[in-house]
C-alpha cells in the first residue's frame, strides 16, 4: 500500500471516528435526529461520487435508488404495524382506504424484516444494473446518460404515485413501526439510530474506498478519461460501468432505508428531481473525485441549508446564499473543497521534498564533495 | 512458410455511402514488421480500425490466427492478442505514468479479479522495465497530462507493450517526435520484430526506410502494391499515385 493511500485511510478513519463520537458530547434528541438525517444524505453523496467522480457517469437520478431503498424499508415497517393499527384483514391502512381486499403478492415477502433489508439493497442495485446494462451496452455516455437516468427516475416516481392502492400514492407510506433488531427498537430520536447511520456510513465509505483503490477502481477511472483506450486493452468497459453503477445504487439503497427509519415515512418526493439535483450540488461542492469530500460536502451544504433556513435573518434569502455558494465553488474550485485541499497539500509536500533534497545536497557537499561530482 | 497470422479478405468499409476501403486483401505473417503507406484518405487508418474492431466491415472478413474476428467486440479482439496505438496519442491523462502502465497490464481483464487486486503485485518489475525502455523511469509518479507530446507517444507505446499482444497496430507513431526520438522509435520497433507482429502506418518515409521489411501501399481504399523498398520505389503505379519522382526518402 502506498504512503498516500495510508494517509488517506487515516484521514477517513479520523473523520468517521469524529462522527461516531458526536452523541457522546451531544445530548439532544432533536439535534441527533437532524444530524442522522444529514449523515444519510452524506451516504447518498458517497454513492454519487463513486459513479460520477470515479466512473464519470453523471447520475441525475441518484434518488431513484435512494427512493427504492426507502420504500423497501417502509413496506417492511408498515407490515409490522398491521396487528396494532388496521381493522380489516390486517391490511395496511391506505390499502383499506383504496378498497384493496387482499395484500398484493409483492408485499408479502416484506413480512420478514431480513427480506426487507435485503430487498432494500438488492432492488436498487438490480435497478441500476438493468438501467446500466441498457445504457452502457448501448454506449450511451455523457449528457445522454445523465438525461436517461433523469428520465428513468421520473418514470419510477410517476409509477409510484400512480399506483396509489399499492404504494400509498402521493402520501407515501406513513405511520410506520419502529425498526428493531432482535428486540432492540431504534427510536428515531435516540442515539441508537444515530450510531446505526454512522456505522452504515463508515462501512459504505470504506467499501467504496476499497473499490477505488483496487485495480478495478483504477480501470474505472481510466474509463472516465479515455473509454476507447481501455476497451482496446481487452477490458469490458460496459461491465465495469455496470458494476460501479450498481454498487452506487446499493449504497444509495441503504441510505434510502436509513432515511425511512430516521424520517419515519417514505414519500415519492424521495425519488424527486429536487433531491437528485441537490446531491449533484453537494458532491460538486465537496469534490466529486473524493468520496470523503463528497460526503463532507453533503454535510456542509445540508447543514448550512438547515442553519440558514431556520435563522430569522436569512429566512428570505437563504436559497440565494446557497446558490451563490454553488456558483463560487464551480467558478473557483472546479474540483470542490477536497480538490482544493489536495492541491494545497501537494504544494506543501513538494516544498518539503525540495527542502529535504537541498539540505541533503548541502550535507553531501560538506562531507564528500567528490561523490557529488561523480554522480 | 506457415499460414499468415492475419488475413484481411476482400474487406469493404463504407461510412454512410462513402467507401473508405473496398476489396482490400492483405495478409501479414507472424513476427513480420509491415509498413502501410499511402496518400491521405487511402484508408490506412480505416484498415487498422477494421482489424481492431473500431470500424465494422460491410462485407469481407478478417481472420487472426485462422479465426474470424470481425464480428467480435473490441475487447474480445484485444483479448485475442491484438493491440492498437492510436494516431492521436491516447493515454489516461488524469492518472500517473505508473497507473497508466498498470492498466496496460491487462492479462486478467475481469471485473472480479481486478476488484481483489490491490497494489502492484507482480507487475512492479515489468512496469519498471517498460518505463525504462521508453525513458519514463523518472516520471512514474507524474500525471500523464504533464508529459510532452513525444513522451505521451512513448507512453502509449509502452502501454501497448505492457498489454503484450501478438499483433500490434500502430498509427503514425512518430507524429510530433523530434528526429532523435524518431530514430529511437525505429530502433525499438526493429527490436520488437520477431517477438510481435507489427503493422505500422507511417507518413515519414525516412522512418519507413529504417524499419520496413515489406511495404504495402494503399490507394483509394485498395491495395496498390506490395513489396520491398526497392520494388515499391521502382513501381510506376506507386510513383504516380503517391511518391512523386523523388522516391522513398525524399517524399
Amino acid at each position: 500500500m502506498s504512503g498516500k493511500t495510508k494517509t488517506e485511510m487515516a484521514i477517513y478513519a479520523v473523520v468517521c471516528l469524529a462522527i461516531l463520537l458526536v452523541p457522546v458530547f451531544l445530548d439532544d434528541a432533536f439535534l441527533l435526529n437532524k444530524y442522522a438525517r444529514y449523515l444519510v444524505l452524506g451516504m447518498l453523496a458517497v454513492a454519487l461520487s463513486l459513479s460520477w467522480g470515479y466512473a464519470g457517469i453523471l447520475n441525475l437520478g441518484q434518488a431513484t435508488t435512494f427512493g427504492l431503498g426507502s420504500y423497501c424499508m417502509a413496506m417492511a415497517l408498515k407490515l409490522k404495524t398491521i396487528p396494532v393499527h388496521t381493522g380489516s384483514d390486517g391490511l395496511p391502512d391506505f390499502m383499506v382506504w383504496n378498497n384493496v381486499t387482499e395484500l398484493p403478492w409483492f408485499w408479502k415477502p416484506f413480512y420478514s424484516m431480513s427480506v426487507g433489508v435485503a430487498a432494500g439493497i438488492l432492488i436498487p442495485a438490480l435497478f441500476a444494473a438493468l438501467l446500466g446494462w441498457f445504457m452502457f451496452r448501448g454506449r450511451v455516455t455523457g449528457v445522454y446518460a445523465a438525461i436517461t437516468t433523469l428520465a428513468a427516475m421520473v418514470v419510477v416516481q410517476l409509477l409510484i404515485i400512480d399506483q396509489q392502492a399499492y404504494t400509498g400514492g402521493f402520501n407515501g407510506i406513513t405511520d410506520l413501526a419502529q425498526f428493531d433488531v432482535a428486540g432492540f427498537a431504534f427510536d428515531a430520536y435516540g442515539p441508537a439510530i444515530y450510531y446505526l447511520v454512522a456505522i452504515c456510513l463508515t462501512a459504505s465509505l470504506f467499501i467504496a474506498f476499497a473499490i477505488t483503490k483496487s485495480k478495478a477502481g483504477l480501470i474505472v477511472q481510466a474509463i472516465r478519461d479515455e473509454e476507447d483506450r481501455v476497451r482496446f486493452f481487452g477490458y469490458d468497459v460496459a461491465l465495469y460501468k455496470i458494476f460501479v453503477f450498481s454498487v452506487s445504487g446499493a449504497i444509495a439503497g441503504v441510505a434510502g432505508m436509513l432515511y425511512t427509519i430516521v424520517m419515519e415515512f417514505a414519500s415519492p418526493t424521495f425519488l424527486g428531481v429536487p433531491i437528485s439535483l441537490s446531491v449533484v450540488i453537494w458532491v460538486a461542492v465537496g469534490g466529486r473525485q473524493s468520496l470523503l469530500g463528497a460526503m463532507l460536502g453533503a454535510l456542509i451544504v445540508t447543514g448550512m441549508q438547515g442553519a440558514l433556513s431556520e435563522s430569522e435573518t436569512f429566512l428570505d434569502s437563504w436559497t440565494l446564499i446557497m446558490g451563490l455558494l454553488f456558483v463560487l465553488v464551480v467558478l473557483f474550485l472546479p474540483k470542490g473543497i477536497a480538490g482544493a485541499v489536495e492541491t494545497i497539500a501537494g504544494r506543501f509536500e513538494r516544498r518539503r521534498t525540495l527542502a529535504r533534497r537541498q539540505s541533503r545536497r548541502a550535507d553531501t557537499v560538506g562531507e564528500a564533495p567528490r561523490l557529488e561530482r561523480l554522480s | 512458410m506457415s499460414s499468415p497470422q492475419l488475413v484481411i479478405d476482400q474487406a469493404r468499409v463504407s461510412f454512410s455511402g462513402f467507401v473508405a476501403v473496398s476489396d482490400l486483401t492483405l495478409s501479414v505473417g507472424q513476427g513480420e514488421l509491415r509498413c502501410l503507406i499511402g496518400p491521405n484518405g487511402a484508408g490506412k487508418t480505416t484498415a487498422l480500425d477494421l482489424i481492431c474492431g473500431k470500424t465494422r466491415l460491410a462485407s469481407g472478413a478478417v481472420r487472426f490466427q485462422d479465426k474470424p474476428i470481425h464480428r467480435l467486440s473490441e475487447h474480445a479482439i484485444a483479448r485475442a492478442g491484438i493491440g492498437r496505438k492510436f494516431q492521436v496519442p491516447s493515454v489516461f491523462r488524469d492518472l500517473s505514468v505508473w497507473d497508466n502502465l498498470h492498466i496496460g497490464r491487462s492479462a486478467r481483464p475481469g471485473v472480479l479479479s481486478n476488484l481483489l487486486s490491490f497494489g502492484q503485485g507482480d507487475d512492479k518489475v515489468e512496469i519498471e522495465r517498460l518505463a525504462e525502455l521508453v525513458g519514463l523511469e523518472n516520471d512514474l509518479k507524474t500525471p500523464a497530462a504533464h508529459l510532452s507530446h513525444g513522451q505521451t507517444q512513448w507512453l502509449e507505446i509502452a502501454l501497448i507493450l505492457a498489454q503484450n499482444p501478438l499483433l500490434i497496430l500502430i498509427d503514425e507513431p512518430t507524429a510530433g517526435m523530434t528526429q532523435q526520438e524518431t530514430k529511437k522509435t525505429a530502433e525499438l520497433f526493429c527490436g520488437l520484430r520477431g517477438k510481435h507482429t507489427l503493422i505500422v502506418v507511417e507518413h515519414d518515409m525516412g522512418f519507413v526506410r529504417d524499419i520496413a521489411e515489406t511495404i504495402s501501399v494503399m490507394h483509394q481504399g485498395k491495395l496498390l502494391a506490395e513489396g520491398t523498398i526497392g520494388e515499391i520505389e521502382a513501381n510506376q503505379a506507386v510513383r504516380d499515385a503517391y511518391l512523386g519522382s523523388g522516391g522513398i526518402g525524399h517524399a
